[in-house]
């Protein structure tokens, strides 16, 4: 799936975000034309720019131009792009999507071995907030789910409870999903502050990768991360905060995961959900392949165990990013389609799989590595 | 000089150096003994306690019996012993834990560590309104 | 945001043992207990219940500072893991471990909640066993008045609790069904207008129950509580009523009642008695076939009996072989995939297995009594519990607070109640103080003034202490041996705290 793509711009000053459209009549000052071959006349209203394929255009009314764009192809009528002075396109909503996300930060203050999207150290809050904070009142009221990522969405300090406010009064009927190493809310006053925003469709999900200190902070390559991770927890359960606690199956993970089911149940019952993620086989996991990869086959015994004894105490349990033919039969019902419709794939020999429908697949980049186990259902 | 735990005329005697058993713990041992023996605790010398064990005398018992008891009572008095090294090590944090147990958060910890990034974030900075 | 503290560190990967956070290897230990299970395992249980079990000498290890950190890599983590030992002085999560301390104390968040009212002493019954009742048409002596309702009901909303609990008991409840009716629309009314919750329980024997008093049960919303012994040949032996069967109008009362009010909303409590004892199996089958969910197989009550050191001793070995037996039945029907529990394993397991509690009043510390539970005798006395006022009515008043014309705070926080506080908590008793299953376990200055002469108890020869630590010990030896058994206890314990 495509999400940037680049032309040459005029007129263009700092970054402008707008719907996009094919059709002139639904355009307004907050959207661009879309435009895939020549066109004589631009309508005669005021509306943001244009976006072009056209190899030459000749600026008519002083207007925002990108052309030259190789393909606009990926772009949907209602679907939000940035456009920037360096003629940068990209995707920021798409209207025909229920995984949108914004991407908060690149900044990152951990450092996970498995990491998909690793961090950037460069101060890239601004920029993004300030496009945020553009694109937030154009995405539509009726949008169900917006993930915030990161990076680390917290270290964005007091916009990040901009960021959220302007959410909320923009979007109240949308659920919101932050993913944070939750760090920074081990002191409380990050805590207290989240609270008192009492934003109820505001779900945290927050990893914990083990029940002992020395493996997570490995895991996450920082110190201290995991006592700052579980304090974050409880000040966040003191304000009343929607919990979910996630954690990555890999070889680290996989030696003490039951006990970490334990410790989740005894420590941390308030979570409201508990996910357990195969391996994404991007960004860091790569060069950390021979520290993280175990063939998801292989560690379905401790996965039963911790999935069947947390959803046994009554938590709401899911397993993500796993393809039904790895998993015992038994475990079917916590499965979930999972994987964002951009990076969801297959094998070739799932093509002929009766449960096809509903197995969530694979991560795109993880059809280069995976279970040896995959095979289609006959029957 | 050396004492020699032993079994003599129905009774069980058990020497415990003073400089390894607390005198706590000789007695916590002890109670568990009391509605079946009489029970005597005394100094065998200045770092030797003397222990002993007399059954009352409904309860009589045989010489395999004096035996077991004799062990059992070695046992109990190293797991009382034991026991009372936790309590004793462990008052303060227990007393702090109960302290907080009951309060409302207002005598937190300062979390450890740090949570910067490489780029730099004073979370103390953020603030609380 | 951008401001100091910048970290230095690279995005260079570093090792595992980078990690370590304590790399001298020194550790601190945490409050926890220890007790040998058998001669290869032994159990610690820190102070919020979870407990680990190890291989024979380990507690020895830990205390004496003979763990390995790299060799006993497992073990050295589930003991930081589980709070047994800290790196640190003060651990990094005392504040985590304080708040599962606070949550398994909750209980005492809101005081009283229970409040008995014996409305009538009187009752039609004659059980050997009880020694409390009176067969006698003399209402003015044996039932409650209408004014000490009124007094009763006045304490009973003075209580900070937001839900509290009526509950009726006798003789039987039910020869005065006019005055519980005068004493649910006086306390219903109440509770509106200050926005309590209200519980109302009729404890009754059912030998009265008929359709005009379900309707009122029905239309107020009230539950009944009836008991069961057993099979009729066990229920009719220990519940003598003359010219007719017991069991056959408990049974018959507990169909109509369930036909009128719903299924759930009838419960039925088992005594367990010198001829109980011989039927474990039976009584468990009895329950399970007229269809409860689960069974309170309850200690024979000292009450009225003298029951005392060597004779306690050996009743509770009767007993436990009862429940031993009684548990093993309970567990097939679990193993065919019923759901039925046994309800005093359920409050055990809810302290072994989950970080919440369930207040229990002799199995709680500080115990129930005053905290949980407050009684109002027919005759004006206030007692802490229901064990107390059958004490009462063998002449020994020890655990009267007090009369109903007595000021809230003289009965609550009066000169017995602190001399009751004195030792209600098992944290603070000889014996208990250092006892692995304290936090699983809880105080009973009732039960140890009614069996040993004295609030404070004697553990060596306690029937309490005896009975609590073999259920307990079995459990967990159950749940150990068979992870069928686990799965089925988890179950249990789960139900009691959702």
């Amino acid at each position: 799936m495509l999400l940037r793509t680049k032309g040459k711009p005029i007129n263009i000053e700092g970054h402008l975000v707008g719907k996009v459209t094919r059709n002139p009549d639904l355009l307004d000052e907050n959207s661009f034309l879309l435009i895939d071959s020549f066109v004589s006349e631009l309508p005669s209203k005021n509306f943001m720019g244009v976006l072009s394929r056209q190899d030459e255009y000749e600026v008519k009314n002083g207007e925002n131009v990108v052309f030259k764009i190789p393909t606009l192809d990926h772009l949907t009528d209602g679907d939000i792009v940035s456009v920037g002075n360096d003629g940068n396109i990209n995707t920021l909503y798409r209207v025909n999507s229920f995984h949108n996300t914004l991407l908060a930060t690149e900044r990152c203050n951990s450092n996970c071995l498995m990491c998909s999207q690793p961090p950037r150290d460069k101060n890239d809050i601004p920029i993004h907030y300030q496009i945020h904070k553009k694109l937030i009142p154009l995405i539509p009221k009726d949008c169900f789910e917006l993930g915030i990522s990161g990076g680390e969405p917290t270290l964005m300090g007091n916009l990040f409870f901009d960021l959220l406010s302007q959410i909320k009064a923009e979007l109240p009927e949308t659920e919101i999903h932050v993913l944070t190493n939750g760090r920074t809310f081990a002191w409380n006053h990050m805590a207290e502050r989240l609270g008192e925003l009492d934003y109820r469709r505001l779900m945290l999900g927050i990893p914990v990768y083990a029940d002992y200190y020395q493996v997570h902070d490995y895991i996450v390559q920082a110190e201290n991360a995991f006592y700052q991770t579980i304090l974050g927890l409880h000040n966040l359960a003191r304000y009343n905060q929607r919990l979910e606690v996630r954690v990555v199956l890999h070889k680290q993970s996989i030696p003490r995961l039951t006990r970490l089911a334990k410790y989740i149940y005894k420590n941390l019952p308030f979570v409201e959900h508990v996910t357990f993620m195969g391996l994404e086989f991007v960004g860091y996991a790569p060069h950390n392949i021979d520290k993280l990869w175990i063939d998801p086959f292989d560690y379905q015994n401790e996965l039963g165990e911790a999935v069947e004894f947390l959803a046994g105490q009554g938590m709401h349990v899911s397993i993500y990013n796993t393809p039904l033919c790895i998993l015992p039969e038994n475990l079917w019902k916590y499965a979930r389609k999972s994987i964002s419709d951009w990076k969801n794939d297959y094998l070739p020999e799932c093509a002929t799989c009766t449960k096809l429908g509903e197995c969530g697949g694979l991560f795109t980049w993880n059809l280069k590595k995976h279970s040896k186990h995959i095979h289609p259902f006959t029957s | 000089m050396q004492f020699q735990n032993e079994i003599k005329s129905n009774e069980v005697i058990v020497f415990a150096d003073a400089s390894l058993y607390s005198k706590d713990s000789i007695f916590k041992c002890l109670y568990w003994y009391g509605d079946k023996f009489h029970t005597n605790v005394s100094f065998a010398d200045s770092g030797t306690y003397r222990v002993s064990l007399k059954p009352i005398s409904t309860n009589q018992l045989s010489n395999l019996e004096l035996e077991l008891l004799l062990q059992k009572l070695e046992r109990d008095l190293i797991d009382f012993n034991l026991r009372d090294i936790v309590t004793k090590e462990t008052q303060n944090v227990r007393d702090l834990l109960i302290a907080k147990a009951f309060s409302n958060g207002e005598f937190d910890e300062m979390p450890p560590g740090n949570v910067s990034d490489p780029v730099g974030f004073n979370v103390n900075k953020v603030a609380n309104d | 945001m951008i401001d100091a503290i910048p970290d230095k560190i690279s995005r260079k990967f570093k090792e595992k043992d980078q990690f370590d956070l304590n790399r001298n290897s020194q550790y601190y230990l945490l409050p926890f207990r220890f007790h040998r299970l058998t001669d290869e395992k032994e159990i610690i249980v820190n102070e919020v219940g979870d407990y680990l079990i190890l291989s024979n000498g380990t507690f020895e290890s830990i205390v004496k500072r003979k763990l390995d950190k790299e060799k006993d890599k497992d073990l050295y983590g589930d003991l930081i893991a589980n709070f047994f030992i800290s790196e640190e002085l003060i651990p990094p999560l005392i504040d985590v471990l304080a708040t599962r301390y606070r949550t398994k104390k909750l209980f005492l968040n809101y005081f009283t909640g229970l409040h008995i009212f014996v409305i009538s002493l009187r009752c039609e019954h004659t059980c050997h066993y009880c020694q409390v009742s009176r067969v006698t048409q003399n209402r003015d002596l044996y039932d409650m008045s209408l004014s000490n309702i009124d007094k009763g009901i006045d304490i009973m909303f003075k209580s900070p609790n937001p839900h509290v609990t009526m509950e009726f008991q006798g003789g039987e409840a039910l020869l005065a069904f006019d005055h519980i009716k005068y004493a649910v629309e006086k306390a219903e009314q109440i509770a509106i207008e200050i926005g309590k919750g209200l519980t109302k329980v009729i404890c009754t024997n059912l030998a009265l129950i008929n359709e005009e008093i379900l309707e009122y049960c029905k239309e107020h919303d009230i539950l009944i509580s009836t008991s069961l012994d057993g099979p009729k040949y066990v229920h009719d032996k220990n519940r003598n009523k003359p010219n007719a069967s017991s069991y056959e109008l408990a049974i018959k009362g507990i169909e109509l009642s369930r036909k009128l009010l719903g299924h759930d909303r009838v419960s039925a409590l088992m005594t367990t008695t010198k001829l109980s004892l011989d039927y474990p199996t039976e009584i468990v089958e009895e329950y399970f076939n007229l269809g409860f969910q689960g069974i309170f197989l309850r200690n024979i009550s000292p009450y009225g009996f003298a029951l005392r050191t060597d004779t306690s001793k050996y009743e509770t070995e009767k007993f436990l072989a009862f429940y031993k037996k009684a548990l093993d039945r309970i567990l097939e029907y679990n193993f065919s995939g019923y759901h039925f529990t046994e309800d005093l394993a359920k409050i055990f397991l809810t302290k072994i297995l989950t970080p919440f509690n369930v207040g229990f009043v002799d199995l709680q510390s500080p115990a129930g009594l005053i905290n949980g539970v407050i009684v109002f005798n027919y005759d004006g006395g206030v007692y802490a519990t229901d064990e107390s006022r059958m004490l009462a009515e063998q002449k020994d008043y020890t655990f009267k607070l007090g009369t109903l014309n007595d000021d809230y705070n003289d009965l609550f926080f009066g000169r017995k109640a602190q001399e009751i506080a004195q030792l209600w908590a098992n944290e603070a008793l000889t014996g208990c103080s250092e006892c692995a299953f304290q936090q699983y376990c809880g105080a009973d200055p009732v039960h140890n003034h009614a069996t040993q002469g004295d609030m404070y108890g004697y553990r060596p020869n306690s029937d309490f202490c005896q009975k609590n630590m073999e259920i307990i010990r079995y459990l967990i030896e159950l749940m150990e041996s068979d992870s069928r058994i686990k799965r089925i206890f988890e179950s249990w314990a789960k139900t009691a705290t959702h």
